[in-house]
């Protein structure tokens, strides 16, 4: 949890605006901390989390995580956190083994023209069920990444359905949050006629969300000091006079976290 | 313009609001929900793309009542057990089955939110097809929808907007709260008027028109040239008077060799200094070339 970004949002573990999808892109950089830094946060909040992790394996967060001061696997432990391990689930359903029925939730990987309903249903029911015995806050979904879908063959309308539908069950329904991130391959195109998928999977999930958060590299060029930087953009209605659609920041990852700044201030140029 | 078309569309008018991501046209489709509702009239919202709450979140008052939200937000594809709404209701029989419940027809408008949503999952030609039905079948008195463009092939864009009785496209302003928007209208008669018209919205959703552009850009830069000008605030004189300008004529330059000059340097007067030199016997002067011993 990177106490900066916090107070950039304006939010801490203790109040969290219900409702709220978050966006996390990144273009020729890697937005991944984010997801690491949203992660800690929910779980440090007392949120019931499912986390659909598409690229890396349990361990890789786990160990992430731990550095930001969160066990994941205690979490899951308690009936925290939901994890869906993309994966070894995909391994599952490619490789069925008769020990090991899977779950239902990768489904889509045997028709991808079926849509994503069955990983909506996985996520539905785990944000849901009661678990009795400890009582958790508002649910929360984060998924890494939504590109990757697009990779295993499942088209944009369909990730655009799902996004859709879990927007309306977690952010509307039950009032809790989700954080998606997605990312670009290309150079930005201005051409709308032939969009690649992760453009247009980037558009559509922009029109949904409330606040996005997009990791771009320097347009300079390389540099030890500054990783890169995020754009900040809200998009809901603007409180009382407050009108701030957009702000732009400077990072730098560190082991332990990341520092932002504004354009220019990085400790290594003043 | 912008302010005509929010006091009342025409009859049969449809009207679509084109945004991007890089700007939102919700909150405008929102002050023209709010400008319908307090017109008296019924608003029928097909919501896709956003709740009940959110959509309704800014509309104050006892209007509220004439506003009939169809929820097609929750399950618009039927995943789920109960649906409400689902996208194979978007056909002119069930969406006047769907208007049916309020009785004067004359001034109902129906809200789409957002046409995109639809024309993901339905080809354009049905679409645009329903909307014509819709527009013909005087089940509505108007069709206000939201587009995002950027979403579709510039065909599909171009298509339903050719239905369109006025387009609105949106923009980023300059200032920050500011929009700028493109309005194309098409009378009856045919004739297409386009504006371009900058506006911001405030809390309690009205609209604001700043300024009218009939011709965008020009303008601007007309008055940006004006302010740019480089000679308006000098702390010294560019220019002469005749009494200046003589008294500069006759001032004679450092450059200029004049008569008294010439004479002056050639016979110098008494008491000036001057070079004698008397060669001495060692040495060795040429008459020919006085200048030998100078290494040049």
């Amino acid at each position: 949890m990177f106490t900066e970004l916090n107070s950039i949002l304006n939010t801490n573990p203790d109040s969290i605006t219900p409702g709220e999808f978050i966006l996390i892109s990144d273009r020729q950089s890697d937005a991944s901390f984010l997801i690491h830094h949203f992660l800690s946060f929910y779980l440090k909040a007392r949120c019931k989390v499912c986390f659909l992790g598409l690229v890396q394996s349990f361990n890789h967060y786990h160990a992430v995580s731990q550095r930001l001061g969160v066990s994941l696997l205690q979490a899951k432990e308690k009936g925290q956190l939901v994890f869906l391990e993309g994966l070894s689930e995909s391994l599952s359903v490619l490789i069925p083994q008769e020990d090991n029925a899977g779950s239902q939730a990768m489904d889509f990987l045997r028709d991808p023209a079926a849509g994503l309903k069955s990983l909506y249903e996985f996520v539905r029911s785990s944000l849901n069920s009661p678990d009795g015995a400890e009582d958790w806050g508002p649910p929360v979904l984060l998924v890494d990444d939504l590109s990757v879908l697009l990779s295993l063959g499942v088209s944009v309308g369909a990730v655009l359905d799902f996004s859709h539908y879990c927007r309306a069950t977690v952010c509307s329904q039950l009032k809790g949050s989700m954080v998606m991130l997605t990312r670009c391959e290309g150079e930005e195109e201005e051409d709308e006629g032939d969009d690649e998928g992760s453009e247009r999977l980037l558009k559509g999930l922009t029109h949904q969300c409330s606040l996005t958060l997009h990791v771009q590299g320097l347009p300079t060029g390389y540099c030890r000091e500054i990783h890169g930087q995020v754009e900040v953009c809200w998009r809901r209605r603007p409180v009382a006079g407050q009108y701030t659609p957009k702000k732009l920041f400077q990072y730098k990852v560190h082991d332990k976290g990341a520092s932002f700044f504004a354009p220019g201030t990085s400790s290594a140029v003043l | 313009m912008l302010t005509e078309l929010l006091h009342g569309a025409d009859t049969g008018g449809f009207l679509v609001i084109q945004d991007s991501t890089s700007c939102s046209g919700r909150h405008l489709l929102e002050s023209f929900i709010s400008a319908a509702l307090n017109r008296e009239e019924a608003v029928h919202v097909l919501g896709f793309d956003v709740s009940e709450e959110e959509l309704t979140g800014g509309l104050k008052g006892s209007a509220i009542e004439r506003l009939h939200f169809h929820n097609a937000y929750t399950d618009p594809l039927g995943w789920t057990d109960q649906p409400s709404l689902t996208l194979h209701q978007f056909c002119s029989e069930e969406l006047s089955h769907l208007l049916k419940p309020t009785s004067h027809s004359k001034s109902t408008i129906l809200v789409i939110d957002s046409l995109s949503w639809i024309l993901r999952h339905v080809n354009p030609p049905a679409v645009c097809k329903t909307l014509h039905q819709l527009r013909k079948g005087g089940a509505v008195r108007a069709i206000i929808a939201l587009l995002h463009a950027d979403m579709h092939q510039r065909g599909t864009v171009g298509s339903v907007c050719h239905l369109a009785s006025s387009v609105i496209k949106v923009a980023p302003g300059m200032k920050g709260d500011e929009t700028v928007a493109k309005i194309t209208k098409r009378s009856k008669s045919g004739k297409v008027v386009q504006d371009e018209e900058i506006f911001s919205i405030k809390e309690d959703l009205s609209v604001t028109v700043h300024s009218k552009r009939s011709q965008p850009g020009l303008k601007q830069t007309e008055t940006e040239e004006q302010e740019a000008d480089p000679t308006a605030n000098l702390t010294f004189n560019l220019r002469l008077s005749d009494t200046e300008r003589e008294a500069k004529e006759k001032l004679a330059l450092p450059f200029v060799f004049s008569k008294e000059k010439k004479s002056a340097l050639l016979h110098s007067g008494p008491g000036s200094g001057r070079i004698l030199y008397e060669p001495d016997a060692n040495d060795d002067y040429d008459q020919e070339d006085p200048d030998d011993d100078l290494d040049v």
